[in-house]
């Protein structure tokens, strides 16, 4: 569904993403691990067309994509949650959902959507009129869930969606991905947190200094080792 | 009433009128504060290149005054494309300075150009109604009110636009947190452009309004708006709509008052020193108090 061909990615001279090849598989969650400074949210602002590659293809069922703006990214069906959530802090949550929606035009579809997303977060329909910014951080996750589902999006990218939240919504948002892709939205999602990551990926590739180093289906031998070097990586750069 | 409280109704009215197109220019300066994050020093200029392009055609064709406002609106337009590409489009949002300076360059460029075009330092500009209303012990110039009439409706129709369509929505998003905004899909150089030119429009409308009122218009008139604007803008708060319009009137009234206890002559001191007390005092402006906050998560946030 989605395929990343040897993508490099620069900041300047410093090359983050060194020839990243990948593919995420329809109706599947796909996840990409690794530690801090690996490239992982270099390859999504990469994907999400925020940041353009220095090289390699990025294709969306087939069509080639790389390169394209971000608003018409958006509009051929990808949307990113991104690291931090990014909601609009001085505007309601209603209009969050608004702009979500900004590549659409059908207006009766766009107000269904908004009420399929208060019933599905329900603390968003309680705040709609509530400004983005004086959510906390579990609500701003849903928000910026919501938000880029309101695009109606193909495939969905969640860069670190449990960053920084309390245990019991680092769960709910696990859940959340899980009842998505239920629902059939195919799903790319970077973490951290790879212990609750692998519980719900079908797939997943680790990412190491600008490159691909491993990928494989949870459950097998490796998964444990990936893990170390996932999370080694990840303790080190905190302490 | 006494002779001190007519005298201070009086000068709060002429304040509200004059105020209201400071309200205009200040809105239009905001909208370009609040998408671009940078300031635009040429803003005063582009609308005294469309105020010039009006004169021009009422001088050397004998355009009539509405003819004349339609053309200073495309003019100021058209010169805010011209500072939009030149000044700002080329350069990262973070290059603040850049913009500053190049802005600094066309406004120059465009102060030339117009006394090339009109050699003269002062130049007639048609004026729209002449007399006056009585109220009581109250007069009020009929063109003033004409101004507070359509300073009033277009600042409605500009917040209509905000808020009720499209792009005013992908304006909004630029204007809280621009990175976000291309996320959702807004196509946020072409927002900034729109924008742009939307708010030198606004700024044309409010430099046409001033000019007919005057009835005459000098190359200064350049440098008149963008400190006005300025500081009309600074006290509301930087970026925020409402405080566009609180500062603007504001500013206004203030320069009715002084005007009259002191003297035409220390009016704009007045002015100046209101914005630096503000500054000192009160850096977020009387209602940029948001803004400052959002700053302030940001730098949490990063």
């Amino acid at each position: 569904m989605l395929d990343v061909v040897d993508v490099a990615t620069s900041y300047g001279k410093i090359e983050a993403l060194k020839g990243v090849s990948l593919g995420v598989a329809k109706g599947r969650v796909t996840c990409l691990l690794g530690p801090n400074g690996a490239g992982k949210s270099t390859l999504m602002f990469t994907i999400a067309g925020i940041l353009k590659p220095r090289r390699g293809s990025i294709r969306l069922d087939g069509d080639e994509i790389t390169g394209l703006s971000s608003a018409k990214i958006v509009a051929r069906g990808l949307a990113l949650v991104p690291e931090n959530r990014l909601v609009f802090p001085q505007m309601s949550v209603k209009e969050n959902l608004a702009a979500g929606a900004y590549q659409r035009r059908d207006a009766p579809g766009i107000a269904e959507d908004v009420e399929r997303m208060y019933s599905r977060f329900p603390r968003l329909a309680e705040r709609r009129d509530q400004l983005a910014g004086t959510l906390s951080g579990g609500e701003q996750q849903m928000l910026a869930v919501a938000r880029a589902l309101m695009s109606r999006p193909r495939v969905l990218l969640m860069d670190e969606p449990s960053l920084g939240l309390a245990p019991m919504m680092v769960e709910e948002v696990f859940r959340i991905v899980a009842d998505l892709n239920r629902e059939g939205v195919t799903i790319f999602l970077v973490e951290q947190n790879a212990h609750m990551a692998l519980k719900v990926a079908h797939h997943f590739y680790l990412l190491e200094q600008g490159l691909v180093t491993f990928s494989g289906e949870p459950g097998k031998l490796a998964e444990d080792e990936v893990i170390q070097r996932a999370y080694l990586g990840s303790r080190r750069a905190e302490a | 009433m006494t002779k001190l409280a007519i005298d201070l109704v009086q000068n709060t009215l002429d304040g509200v009128m004059v105020g209201s197109s400071y309200a205009l220019l200040a809105l239009g300066f905001t909208l370009i504060f609040g998408t671009m994050r940078r300031l635009n020093l040429a803003y005063g200029p582009t609308i005294m290149a469309g105020a010039y392009l009006g004169t021009y055609a009422f001088l050397h064709l004998g355009f009539g005054a509405f003819p004349v406002a339609v053309l200073v609106l495309i003019g100021a337009a058209l010169a805010g494309l011209y500072v939009e590409r030149l000044c700002f489009r080329p350069f990262a949002q973070t290059a603040a300075m850049a913009s500053m300076v190049s802005s600094f360059a066309v406004w120059m460029q465009i102060e030339e150009a117009a006394s090339l075009a009109l050699p003269r330092h002062l130049n007639a500009f048609p004026a729209l109604v002449s007399g006056s209303l009585q109220l009581g012990p109250f007069f009020v110039r009929l063109d003033h009110l004409l101004m507070l009439a359509v300073a009033a409706s277009a600042t409605l129709l500009v917040h209509w636009a905000l808020y009720r369509t499209r792009f005013g929505l992908g304006i909004r998003t630029v204007i809280d947190h621009r990175h976000a905004a291309a996320l959702v899909g807004v196509p946020v150089t072409r927002i900034l452009l729109l924008a742009f030119v939307l708010a030198s429009t606004v700024g044309g409308l409010a430099g046409f309004l001033i000019a007919a009122s005057e009835a005459q218009i000098t190359p200064m008139f350049g440098m008149w708006a963008t400190t006005k604007g300025l500081i009309a803008m600074m006290l509301g708060g930087l970026g925020s709509v409402p405080g566009a319009l609180v500062g603007g009137l504001a500013l206004g009234i203030i320069e009715a008052q002084a005007q009259w206890l002191l003297g035409p002559h220390l009016r704009d001191l007045v002015a100046w020193g209101l914005l630096f007390a503000v500054l000192a005092l009160w850096p977020g402006g009387l209602m940029g108090a948001a803004g400052v906050d959002e700053a302030a998560a940001v730098q949490r946030r990063v």
